[in-house]
């Protein structure tokens, strides 16, 4: 355990991200009248993100708990660290592009953004009970109020109440859940747990006791599904998609749902021991692996019949979030490598995805409408990030995908044999609706009214940006593998 | 405080708690539940209090029945007629969802009589406000810290939603987002931003 | 008769249940915010509880103290979007208007 002062050089980057923050702020109020103020916002946000992520870089490595063990310094949470800075930035060169978000108000879209990166990259690390809900609910409140951030638009406010009202219903139960783990642990450490659990099992604990752990786990799990849009807890996805900011959508889709993974690794691999803990009697393996079926399953069918492009790739994000969770009942260092690999692809191709909505400036299917020949190079590259979320070869999504299925495959179980064959075949379900939208954009012809499509210069080089590495990591993804090799010490 | 006392205090504090909460399940009339609400709240505090987290109580009753509860007032003022707003697409009826509810709770209520989580009371007074202010500048000073981050990323985030609309905005609003055609969504955005920039301050009150 | 862990946790668990047949049932939002509010405090009173009878210590209480706090940062942002909600609408009824006479 690190002293304050040691902690506080490993929290750096933490730090680096809350004076950028409070300067953003402050540059908000100085530069009313600049002519340059979104450039002058945009430029800041990029310098403090650019900080952070060198003040990551500096920090000393060597796993270990900081400020009286609330918070893990740990191989995962650095990486973790790391993604949400890569997903942030992106989130602020995607506003600085975008049209829906009104210039004026720049300052505290990346305010808010920011604010969410600064929750994330504590949900990632957070060793508490305390920590873990405060860092969750600082996600969440800048999630509510970037949902609305289109008030002109009725859906907006409609999103935005609806995940304000399902998120607090999902944060207070896990609340409960966690009061019931400190009731039956004595300790708001996840690290304590495992060991209190145990002592408990030894103590023989009887039915009240068995009946109060699985309570108090499936109650906690209520605010990470949420987090991560897992069935039952995904109603709010497609509305909260369909109504809030294209550009935001881009970065919840990816960064929430990521930090709410690496929580639940922590959650599940560290507090209950690993793989899925005997200790207790309870099958957890079992129950996440019928969560991932129920996730991907419903995600994938009921993409089949969207043709609003955001609620279909809201669906599709629900389903990725059942390969990953299917991979985290494995529970396995393997498994938990390719959950982080997967997320690290996940990234490029889910971003990219959503940013080709926003370019394209319409979110029906016929705004694709032959968009082959209307701008070739949104057509060629939104068909990467699709076929790759699809998980075919050549693209970075089919190497995460293949990762993800040999972690099940080798435990060797029935169950997981089964799990795994549900996967491949909601994979192959995906494939319909992500041609879909390919087949829109490349076989019908644009009609009349179909203009071309204007995208600046910047942003097709963010687009291809963005594309390069989800072909590169297809063919060659050795060096970001080995990277997680390397960097998925978990503290226990 | 004799056991007795205590004891009576204790189903006294229960009963108003609980027929508060059931009031804002049960009451048709959404202002009958506001105010249903702020006997939980006060009754929460009483709790708080017999179990000697006096502080706590005192934070309670001035955060939540003082600041909460009007905050819901104001909202349930304002939004008398917000009803059509569903709060999900709900796939369950209010019949078999009662029933999970009731289920639910019987099984946490038979943990909390059964398990083995009987400890011998603790004797004397917990958490003065010296303990907590140790507490929160000790072992619980990151969270102290992060949550005024928290503080702040949600009074700007309120003030961004309440906060009157400016020109471009209000353009914005007289020509429905909805199903832009995809070049007109690009060119008048790019018009419109030298007009803001050279603008930004001016606000049209709504 | 002394009054335990026990009691308060019953009368946390029925506060949870009220709570969230609040929450399901009710189809007005600001409704389903004052089920949330009761979880919230259902939860707090189980810590709080728990560090008095079985713990020992402040940990409970202090989760306690942040989850009021937080409780208040969440009504704050849910009541602006709440009131967005209300002037959008009204403004979607201005513009009705304007298009019926242009």
């Amino acid at each position: 355990m690190a002293g304050t002062t040691e902690s506080l050089a490993r929290f750096a980057p933490e730090l680096v991200l809350s004076a950028t923050i409070l300067a953003i702020l402050i540059v908000d109020l100085i530069a009313r009248l600049q002519p340059k103020r979104p450039s002058l916002l945009s430029g800041v946000a990029l310098v403090g993100l650019s900080a952070m992520a060198g003040a990551l870089w500096l920090t000393p490595t060597g796993d270990t708990s900081l400020f009286t063990h609330l918070l893990a310094f740990d191989g995962l949470a650095r990486y973790f660290k790391g993604f949400f800075i890569l997903a942030a930035a992106l989130g602020v060169l995607f506003g600085h592009l975008s049209d829906e978000i009104s210039r004026s108000r720049l300052g505290e879209y990346y305010i808010q953004l920011l604010c969410l990166t600064l929750g994330l990259s504590l949900l990632a690390s957070a060793q508490n009970l305390l920590m873990l809900y405060l860092a969750l609910e600082l996600v969440s409140l800048p999630s509510y109020v970037l949902s609305g951030f289109r008030w002109w638009d009725r859906r907006a406010s409609e999103a935005a109440l609806k995940y304000v009202v399902f998120g607090g219903a999902a944060s207070g139960v896990m609340l409960y859940g966690f009061s019931l783990i400190y009731g039956i642990t004595g300790t708001l450490q996840i690290d304590g747990v495992a060991a209190a659990l145990t002592a408990a099992a030894t103590g023989g604990q009887g039915i009240a006791g068995q009946l109060g752990l699985l309570m108090a786990v499936m109650l906690s799990l209520a605010g990470f599904g949420y987090k991560v849009a897992a069935v039952p807890f995904h109603m709010w996805c497609p509305d909260v998609y369909e109504g809030a900011p294209t550009t935001f959508v881009a970065f919840l889709s990816v960064a929430p749902k990521a930090a709410g993974f690496a929580a639940l690794i922590r959650f599940f691999v560290v507090g209950f021991g690993q793989p899925a803990p005997g200790a207790a009697g309870f099958p957890w393996a079992e129950i996440l692996g019928i969560i991932a079926i129920g996730t991907m399953t419903l995600g994938n069918v009921v993409a089949v019949t969207q043709d609003n492009v955001k609620r279909l790739l809201a669906y599709s994000s629900i389903a990725q979030a059942g390969y990953l969770i299917m991979a985290l009942a494995v529970g396995t260092d393997e498994a938990i490598r390719a959950v982080m690999l997967y997320l690290g692809f996940y990234l490029l191709m889910n971003m990219g995805a959503f940013f080709g909505v926003q370019l394209a400036g319409g979110e029906r299917l016929s705004a694709f409408r032959g968009m082959a020949s209307r701008n070739a190079t949104l057509a060629i590259t939104m068909a990467i990030f699709l076929f790759s979320l699809t998980g075919i070869p050549p693209f970075a999504g089919f190497i995460g995908k293949f990762y993800l299925f040999a972690a099940v495959l080798s435990v060797g179980e029935p169950f997981f044999y089964a799990l795994a064959i549900i996967g491949v075949l909601n994979s192959a379900i995906s494939l319909y609706y992500y041609a879909k939208v390919v087949r829109v954009m490349f076989l019908d012809k644009a009609e009349e009214g179909d203009g071309v499509v204007e995208v600046s210069r910047p942003a097709s080089a963010l687009l291809l940006a963005l594309a390069g590495p989800t072909l590169l990591f297809g063919v060659w993804w050795a060096p970001l593998a080995d990277l997680i090799d390397k960097a998925s010490s978990i503290l226990r | 405080m004799s056991d007795t006392l205590v004891a009576v205090v204790f189903y006294g504090l229960a009963i108003f708690t609980l027929s508060g909460a059931a009031l804002v399940a049960f009451s048709r009339n959404i202002v009958h539940s506001a105010f249903a609400l702020f006997a939980t709240f006060v009754g929460v505090a009483g709790l708080y209090a017999l179990m000697s987290a006096n502080l706590l109580a005192v934070i309670q009753l001035l955060v939540y029945a003082g600041g909460i509860l009007v905050l819901i007032l104001f909202a349930v003022m304002l939004t008398s007629r917000i009803d059509e707003a569903r709060v999900s697409n709900h796939a369950w009826g209010r019949q078999p969802a009662a029933w999970a509810v009731g289920g639910l709770t019987a099984i946490l209520i038979y943990v909390a009589v059964k398990a083995p989580l009987k400890a011998p009371m603790i004797k004397g007074a917990l958490g003065g406000p010296a303990a907590f202010g140790d507490a929160l500048l000790g072992p619980y000073v990151l969270p102290f810290e992060i949550i005024s981050m928290l503080l702040l990323a949600a009074l700007i985030g309120a003030v961004t939603l309440a906060r009157g609309r400016d020109a471009a905005e209000a353009a914005k609003l007289a020509k429905p987002a909805e199903a832009a055609a995809p070049v007109q969504a690009a060119e008048p955005a790019q018009a419109a931003e030298p007009a803001e920039a050279a603008e930004p301050a001016e606000e049209v009150n709504a | 008769m002394i009054i335990g862990l026990n009691h308060f946790q019953v009368v946390s668990a029925l506060l949870f249940g009220l709570g969230l047949l609040t929450i399901i049932t009710r189809r007005n939002a600001v409704a389903v915010l004052m089920g949330v509010e009761l979880v919230l405090n259902a939860g707090l009173v189980n810590l709080v509880a728990i560090s008095r009878y079985q713990t020992g210590g402040l940990d409970g209480q202090i989760f306690a103290l942040f989850g009021v706090v937080l409780a208040a940062a969440e009504a704050v942002v849910a009541l602006a979007i709440v009131l967005q909600l209300f002037r959008a609408r009204r403004s979607v009824d201005t513009i009705d208007v304007t298009d019926m006479r242009g």
